[in-house]
């Protein structure tokens, strides 16, 4: 069985509220100095302390900008890595590549992408974003395209249908990091053969059919010569027992809820299935990632040594 | 003009690709641009191995030295070899107080709505400490290692529709546009990233082209140095473009100083680093881009020259800097009191902001804040008769 990656989604997204005030006779000595950045950066720690490999910031349009979190984020830990997402528009490949291998230079190569291409119409058009259908997977392999191709030579010319570069390429100390690990999403054919060509890590949904698009992906990235790991986004709810857990309130439907023993053998089940990565959306953050990082992770301590044995044996 | 309500901000650059010792060898010995070898640091060598450090660590030393010398933040530049100002402002956010970081950067490589984002988010993480240093590209090769094939003209109106755009989301939108450039459509920063303070603009750019930009859109038209008259002519045109539409930026000045205690050891600082000078470069400037600033930088000057005085445009305006440590040419060599003295006849040109740069950056921004800061006058006409004592209580009390 292969070794499981636990990654913890930050709360980025949507409105954020200021902590609860205080009745006006209580001395309050927070003022205004404190905000989501705080209670994002609290998050990571905790993330970091608890034995979790990473945290991931997702794009969305009503979420913080994932490069700024995550930035700051792997500044303030030492083992954490960091996964950022956002769309292929936001700006040019090489500008996306040059502001990375500055994060890979500072964080010691623990930045990764996660490129978010399937936008719908309205928040892609609120991007300034109006390519439709299949032209969205054009631009992105060409992104990615580009983007590799100035990390890894010194001297890079391509001239694409959305974006160019002329004698382009990193010298010097930008040179030799590791191009941020590639996670990807979506279950369309693009999607896929997006995927074969540039995915690292393919990160499914809960509710989709990952036996068939293990087996069609894995088949395409053969075809380019590649392999491609996978990955899950799933919402969890662990607690001593079935009965405390089911009893959570507001967890969605396609959660997995159980004991932690229950989750663990659920997750080994996907493990089984080729499932590596595990992006692991909890509530309340702090509280549920200590629970998990406590309870969760341990389970997967002879997992986890077997990785560090293998680890230091290449 | 009233002098009473202004209030001079002064930036200290930090090196985004490493830094020197000193102006008397041009050896990177901060940062890895350089080999690492014994006596580096950030990486450095312990017991012969890399220590682990990068040169953000000594960035953020940087910063800190900065902000506890009394200015108020520093220039972040940008440049194919350097390390990104993003990157590196939003990993420091949090390990300063009151730092705020001028982010150099060209508006063709983000798109609008993007950088409106990044912004935002970089707002909130920092408590409003986001500067922009705009800056549309010296073209040639340079340009094109970017990506981006536009021309010098069409450069400036792209940073003028980018700013457009950028602005117009800010607020929230709904906001729509169809331009040359860019295209967007019900765009608008999600509740979560409104209401942050929009961070200033200082915009460079010395052709026509981008002074007319600037007048729709500086809050500060920066320059670099150049002899006095020649940047007030710079400033007069500047005033005319804007006034015309009626708006008017402030100015301010990216000037490198060499500061000590005496003239005569500001001036031997310069002799030592002289000798290390590539004569082939005291022949005259080789042009490689479209930067009218950089050709305009190297043509005060009657080249070819011989000795480091020659170079002397007017007391104390040298510009042979580009000689000892890259970048632009002019910049103040003096005693602490001349180098405040000349800081102050700026200020009374109309320089309502500097940015301060000097080799080694963290060692410098200590001198400089300690000894040529305090010496300031807020411009007012005194008979040159700065003296080492401080005559005001802080920078920026300009009564």
């Amino acid at each position: 069985m292969t070794t499981p990656r636990f990654l913890l989604t930050l709360p980025t997204v949507g409105p954020y509220a200021d902590p609860a005030p205080l009745p006006p006779f209580v001395t309050d000595t927070r003022e205004d100095r404190y905000g989501a950045f705080d209670t994002i950066a609290e998050v990571g720690r905790a993330a970091e302390v608890t034995g979790f490999d990473g945290v991931v910031a997702p794009f969305a349009h009503d979420a913080e900008e994932a490069l700024i979190v995550v930035a700051g984020l792997l500044r303030a830990n030492r083992w954490l890595h960091g996964v950022a997402g956002f769309h292929p528009g936001v700006g040019t490949p090489v500008y996306a590549a040059k502001l990375s291998a500055s994060l890979q230079r500072f964080t010691g190569d623990r930045f990764g992408w996660w490129p978010v291409v399937d936008l719908d119409p309205v928040t892609a058009r609120a991007q300034g974003d109006f390519l439709d259908g299949p032209d969205r997977y054009a631009r992105a392999d060409e992104f990615l395209t580009i983007a590799k191709g100035v990390w890894e030579h010194e001297d890079y010319t391509y001239e694409g249908r959305f974006f160019q570069v002329l004698a382009g390429g990193f010298q010097g100390p930008l040179a030799g990091r590791r191009f941020p690990p590639v996670h990807l999403s979506g279950s369309s054919e693009e999607a896929l053969e997006l995927s074969a060509k540039h995915a690292d890590v393919h990160i499914f949904d809960a509710t989709d059919d990952i036996d068939a698009l293990i087996a069609d992906l894995g088949a395409r990235a053969a075809a380019h010569g590649r392999t491609v790991s996978y990955g899950l986004r799933l919402t969890v709810v662990a607690r001593e027992d079935e009965a405390e857990a089911r009893a959570v309130r507001g967890v969605p439907g396609h959660a997995l809820a159980g004991s932690f023993e229950q989750v663990a053998d659920e997750l080994r089940r996907y493990v089984d299935r080729g499932v590596g990565t595990f992006v692991l959306d909890t509530e309340p953050h702090v509280e549920e990632t200590y629970r998990l990082g406590e309870r969760l992770l341990p389970l997967f301590a002879q997992e986890h040594a077997r990785r560090h044995v293998q680890e230091h044996a290449k | 003009m009233t002098t009473a309500s202004r209030s001079i901000d002064i930036y200290w650059r930090i090196g985004t690709h490493g830094d020197q010792r000193s102006l008397r060898r041009r050896l990177v010995t901060r940062g890895d641009w350089s080999p690492v070898v014994p006596g580096s640091i950030t990486p450095g060598l312990r017991g012969g191995r890399p220590d682990g450090y990068t040169h953000l660590d000594h960035m953020a030393d940087v910063a800190r030295a900065t902000e506890l010398s009394g200015f108020v933040g520093g220039l972040l530049p940008s440049f194919p070899f350097t390390d990104d100002p993003w990157a590196a402002a939003a990993s420091l956010a949090r390990e300063t107080t009151t730092y705020r970081f001028m982010i150099a950067f060209q508006p063709g490589f983000l798109h609008p709505v993007q950088a409106a984002r990044m912004s935002a988010s970089l707002q909130r993480a920092t408590g409003g400490r986001v500067v922009y240093n705009i800056i549309s590209g010296g073209g040639g090769p340079a340009q094109l290692w970017w990506g981006d094939k536009v021309g010098h003209d069409d450069r400036y109106a792209r940073t003028s529709e980018f700013l457009d755009v950028l602005k117009g989301v800010w607020d929230g939108g709904p906001f729509s546009h169809r331009g040359r450039f860019y295209r967007v459509e019900d765009a608008g920063l999600p509740e979560r990233l409104r209401g942050q303070p929009f961070p200033e603009i200082y915009f460079s750019g010395s052709s026509r082209a981008a002074i007319e930009a600037a007048g729709r859109h500086a809050d500060y038209y920066l320059s670099w140095l150049e002899p006095f008259p020649a940047l007030a002519a710079k400033f007069d045109q500047v005033r005319e473009h804007s006034a015309a539409i009626g708006r008017s930026p402030r100015f301010a000045v990216r000037i490198d100083v060499l500061a000590r205690e005496t003239e005569d050891e500001a001036w031997e600082e310069i002799r030592r680093g002289w000798r290390h000078v590539d004569p082939a470069l005291l022949q005259g400037p080789e042009a490689g881009g479209d930067s009218v600033g950089w050709l305009r930088g190297r043509s005060f000057i009657d080249w070819p020259v011989r000795e480091y005085r020659e170079l002397e445009a007017s007391p104390n305006v040298w510009g042979g800097f580009h000689l000892l440590r890259g970048g632009p040419a002019f910049g103040l060599v003096g005693s602490y009191a001349q180098v405040a003295a000349r800081l102050d006849e700026l200020i009374a040109l109309g320089v309502d902001a500097f940015i301060l740069a000097g080799v080694p950056h963290l060692e410098e921004a200590h001198r400089v804040g300690e000894h040529v800061l305090p010496l300031l006058r807020g411009g007012r006409p005194d008979g040159g008769a700065h003296t080492s004592a401080p005559t005001v209580e802080t920078k920026g009390n300009l009564r």
